[in-house]
């Protein structure tokens, strides 16, 4: 079994829906299936176009893809998937990952708003998975995550980590205003400066145990850019959000 | 046969199946990873009355560990499968979670049958206790005054053998010293193999059994004590006066037989006039260690 290879034909031109590249669900489909999937843009929206239309797709079968292209436009890639992979050689747009309950997307680019994100009025967001994007990301990254592990390398923009209730995100640059603002429990990982919301209160200085284990994992498995200083390092430890079950935490990275 | 004037019996070890589960202890540095393996394979040399028997089965560089730490590797086995979580629970929760800076991890990875010991240990915190799955593994996040100590929840446990043994019949009680120190030292920090007893030397080889009483599983092996060479019936050549045992067990028989070869070797010397091994009659376990085979 070959993986799927999905080669942006042009670049996007409009906001499209590309909540159709799902790994899992690409197991069961040939090749002709694949290019016949429904696929909607902005620029027509009443239209839909076939997936085949933006996309040379190669292979078939396989919970294996990759797609290759500037997909900043594109939007929803991996929602709700279950399992396989899903690597993007460029940008994504918003709500990847969205709802996602297992296997792993990696992003070599950047990523827009709402990354791994929840579907609109569920309680709940990411219940599993890995999603990695090396670039920065948007407002809203992993918003209601129940469980899973997110990361970013660059920025994001603001309320990273918004109601999260379980899982693990991990920021490689500084988180915008709002991140971790009403979570349960779970862990913010802040490589970059984060001011904590008002609901968090300083624990300590220390070294958790489990940080080791999540950026090698990150560095091993997705080539994810950490320092053995990072890896190893202090970190100050912000109990929150206490107006919720204060079960939650803010880790900052101490540089010095 | 015979090797640098010692005589190889024409005999064979007899061994017993076990379980085991190898726990990776990583700390701050070196020294605490040895302490917390130290107190955790205390008191474990035999199952006939120890429950359990565990050694460490090499030190690891940070490199090799899941944190990046250093840590020390231990094998810790059972008899029965139902033993070995109640052994780790509380061998695990008073010698490593006691232990400065420590976290402990699974060995096994790869092995199927799980045991299930973080889902226990973090009772220890009180509901302040969290968990972190990392590629697919569960891990328990106990938070103590030091810090926090990590415990994954499931070790693998596996199919071993224990009782592999060779015995090392000398002239004197120095020179059987030196050689079982010789032969211990040749077999340390074989991955896979340890050996349970202190420094790796049993003095008080057993037989199954008593003659006394009928309550006792085990008694000492007078065919091998020197003192009554003369009133048993005795195993012991003319000249030897002292006898000392190795006990191996390994994760499987082939790590046992490779430990062995190195052992009985450096074993050979001038001073210890033969190398035996204790066996059952071959109804005591199904793992049989032929001596001149493996040496041959």
């Amino acid at each position: 079994m070959t993986d799927i290879v999905l080669t942006l034909r042009a670049a996007l031109s409009h906001a499209t829906d590309l909540s159709c590249v799902v790994p899992d669900r690409f197991a069961e489909l040939s090749n002709g299936d694949l290019g016949n999937l429904p696929v909607w843009s902005a620029a027509a929206p009443r239209i839909p176009l076939r997936l085949g239309d933006l996309f040379a797709i190669e292979g078939e079968r396989s919970s294996s893809v990759h797609v290759k292209g500037d997909c900043r436009l594109g939007e929803g890639l991996g929602r709700e998937m279950r399992g396989g992979r899903l690597d993007v050689e460029g940008n994504v747009g918003s709500h990847c990952g969205t709802a996602m309950q297992g296997g792993t997307i990696r992003v070599t680019g950047d990523a827009g708003d709402h990354l791994a994100g929840a579907l609109p009025g569920a309680s709940r967001g990411v219940v599993g998975g890995e999603i990695v994007v090396l670039g920065a990301a948007g407002t809203w990254v992993a918003e209601r995550m129940r469980r899973g592990l997110v990361y970013v390398g660059g920025s994001t923009g603001e309320f990273a980590g918004r109601g999260m209730i379980a899982g693990t995100l991990v920021v490689g640059g500084r988180p915008g205003a709002g991140a971790g603002q009403g979570i349960k429990r779970g862990s913010l990982v802040a490589l970059g400066s984060i001011k904590p919301p008002e609901g968090f209160r300083l624990a300590c200085t220390y070294r958790p145990p489990h940080v080791p284990l999540i950026l090698t994992r990150l560095k091993t498995a997705f080539g994810a850019h950490l320092t053995d200083a990072q890896v190893h390092g202090l970190y100050r430890r912000h109990s929150g959000d206490l107006a919720e079950l204060g079960k939650g935490e803010i880790l900052e990275w101490c540089t010095a | 046969m015979r090797i640098r004037g010692t005589f190889i019996e024409d005999t064979f070890a007899e061994a017993f199946t076990m379980r085991a589960a190898r726990i990776i202890i990583t700390a701050h540095s070196l020294t605490w990873a040895r302490h917390a393996a130290t107190k955790l394979t205390g008191f474990a040399t035999s199952v006939i009355q120890c429950k359990c028997e565990a050694g460490v089965d090499r030190e690891l560089d940070p490199k090799e560990t899941p944190d990046g730490r250093p840590g020390v590797s231990v094998l810790f086995m059972t008899m029965g499968k139902d033993d070995m979580p109640k052994r780790l629970i509380e061998r695990i929760g008073q010698t490593v979670l006691t232990c400065p800076t420590t976290a402990c991890f699974d060995g096994l990875p790869e092995v199927p049958d799980r045991v299930a010991v973080g889902s226990s240990l973090k009772y220890f915190g009180d509901g302040f206790q969290a968990s972190k799955v990392i590629n697919g593994e569960r891990f328990w996040r106990i938070p103590v005054m030091e810090g926090e100590f990590l415990v994954q929840e499931k070790f693998g446990m596996q199919k071993a053998v224990g009782g592999g043994n060779f015995l090392i019949l000398a002239e004197t009680v120095e020179t059987a010293l030196a050689a079982a120190e010789a032969a211990v030292s040749a077999m340390a920090g074989r991955a896979g193999v340890i050996m349970p007893f202190p420094g790796g030397i049993v003095r008080s080889g057993s037989k199954v059994g008593s003659r006394t009483s009928k309550t006792m599983i085990a008694s000492t092996n007078d065919a091998f004590c020197p003192t009554l060479r003369a009133v048993t019936a005795s195993q012991i050549p003319e000249g030897v006066n002292s006898v000392l045992e190795i006990v191996l067990n390994g994760l499987d028989g082939a790590a046992i037989e490779g430990a062995m070869r190195l052992g009985i070797d450096a074993a050979c010397r001038e001073g210890v006039r033969s190398i035996t091994a204790g066996n059952y009659g071959g109804k005591l376990g199904p793992h049989h260690f032929h001596l001149r085979k493996i040496m041959g």
